[in-house]
């Protein structure tokens, strides 16, 4: 529907908001249903005759001669078309019948401008911005936007949800993660854990002389983070993708280690087992990325699999030590997640980019502090680490992974696109906090 | 011995059998071959790790990082 409010008449934009409006040609833009270039739009059914198409015109390239003799110029590989078009025209575009395909809005068309007409205002407002925060500060006023004395904390376990599950809004999601496969290659599993009971949970161990059972604890945490259920028997959710499917690899003994044989081969089920999302909350303290971990990174992208790394805690932020992302996460290859406080600022422990290529934080998420389940009798442990933002972010993957079909690169792309940006140096929290689709 | 990861380039990720082969030959008792992946690992005399890197196929030969995580009652993991 076209906004009544918003007629497209040059200078006739009377309603009350702030600011300046932004000026419009008369024109509407009109935007269709898919690009399918065999499916020509009927302009002479709705009065439109001198029609400009960019498939007629060599390469695409429209001239502005030709954009400015017609009542129509559809650029069809976009699915867009510019009109020049009365409201009963336009109005008649928008019903299915009429223009033989789906019409996604109509909209008017802005003029846009240079930003160098505005340097002077621009400059003159950055000077009595100045002013007015110098007066501010000499006055002992509060600075709006300015942090606040004592970081106060912003989010906090609930009866119903754990202060992560919160933050990234994993509670108010209507995706579960049904159908995705989340691998978690870390000490294995807990099978015998009441919350759960009923799961899909296939488990494998990697690890010579033990079986896949959690005699650690670390990935039966890590595994609640990332795939907990909606309703645990007893307490808080803490899970990001209850409904996703459990893939536990044992890639870490019962003392904790590993080595690259077996996290490689954990890998390598989890792509070859077709899991959209790789969990690993592993690393060893290398500045250097590993080869055979970039290549099994960009081989399992190439299959559909997204591998989502810790980036490590080999920082000490209270004595001024940030660290610095460690192997496997520092591959280009593989994402690499820093840890968030209570308050969304960088856990004390969070490492920071290395400057090479690859080294880079990607993505941050609730790191300290996090509730999950844990090995029988235990049931439930709180601790703190990238090892627990890592599957915060895995499941988050498995919601996007649900909601939008995408996979490998595109589901990484959509994971930072989406992601909320942070008040925190890049270089320690990436695009910012991940968040679930709504 | 020394214990390695071989990487295959891309070019052999569909002849991998005549990659271990020649890793075999040249001295690489081969523990798994990764085909989801194209990575081979195994074990190598000190010595002969060096020589992996001229079999026709092979990216890169790197000696096997380990992991370790802190105890299940540290606080930070």
């Amino acid at each position: 529907m076209i906004d009544p409010r918003r007629p497209g008449i040059p200078g006739d934009i009377t309603h009350g908001a702030v600011g300046p409006l932004p000026r419009t040609t008369g024109r509407q833009i009109v935007v269709f249903a898919g690009t399918d270039d065999d499916a020509r739009v009927d302009w002479g059914r709705v009065g439109l005759h001198r029609v400009a198409d960019s498939r007629d015109f060599a390469e695409g390239d429209v001239s502005p001669e030709a954009l400015q003799d017609a009542e129509a110029t559809v650029f069809s590989a976009l699915g867009i078309a510019v009109v020049t078009a009365d409201p009963g025209q336009v109005s008649r575009l928008q019903t299915a019948e009429a223009a033989g395909r789906p019409v996604l809005s109509v909209s008017p068309e802005l003029v846009h401008h240079v930003l160098g007409d505005e340097t002077r205002s621009y400059t003159a407002g950055y000077r009595d911005g100045v002013a007015d925060l110098s007066g501010r500060l000499l006055a002992g006023e509060p600075v709006p936007g300015a942090a606040p004395p004592a970081a106060a904390a912003r989010f906090e376990d609930t009866a119903q949800a754990t202060w992560g599950v919160q933050a990234v809004r994993a509670d108010a999601s209507a995706r579960t993660g049904r159908g995705i496969r989340v691998a978690v290659l870390d000490t294995g599993f807990d099978a015998a854990h009441p919350d759960f009971a009923g799961r899909a949970v296939t488990a494998r161990s990697f690890v010579p002389g033990e079986d896949a059972q959690d005699g650690h604890g670390h990935g039966t945490h890590c595994i609640g983070t990332a795939c907990g259920p909606r309703t645990p028997s007893t307490g808080p959710r803490y899970g990001v993708a209850p409904e996703s499917e459990i893939f536990a690899g044992k890639v870490l003994g019962t003392d904790g280690s590993g080595t690259d044989a077996g996290i490689l081969a954990g890998i390598n089920w989890a792509v070859t087992s077709q899991c959209p999302v790789i969990s690993m909350s592993l690393g060893a303290d290398v500045m250097t990325a590993h080869p055979p971990y970039s290549a099994a990174g960009r081989r399992a992208l190439q299959r559909g699999s997204l591998i989502i790394a810790a980036a490590g805690n080999n920082a000490d932020r209270r004595s001024g030590d940030v660290g610095f992302v460690g192997a496997p996460a520092n591959s280009v290859e593989i994402m690499a997640v820093g840890a968030l406080d209570q308050a969304l600022e960088m856990a004390y422990f969070s490492a920071r980019s290395l400057p090479a290529r690859g080294g880079q934080v990607d993505v941050a998420a609730p790191g300290y502090q996090v509730y999950s389940s844990w090995p029988m009798p235990t049931r439930y442990n709180t601790i703190s680490g990238t090892s627990m933002a890592t599957p915060h972010v895995a499941g988050l993957a498995a919601l996007w992974a649900e909601a939008t079909g995408r996979r490998g690169l595109e589901l990484w792309a959509t994971l930072l696109q989406e992601s909320e940006r942070l008040l925190q140096p890049s270089l320690d929290a990436g695009s910012g906090l991940a968040i679930a689709p709504q | 011995m020394t214990h390695v990861s071989v990487t295959v380039d891309d070019g052999h990720l569909a002849a991998l059998d005549g990659v271990v082969e020649g890793l075999r030959a040249r001295g690489m008792q081969v523990d798994q071959v990764l085909d989801g992946l194209g990575i081979i690992t195994g074990s190598v005399p000190p010595d002969a790790a060096g020589g992996l890197a001229a079999v026709a196929g092979v990216a890169s030969v790197d000696e096997q990082l380990g992991v370790q995580l802190p105890p299940p009652d540290a606080p930070v993991q």
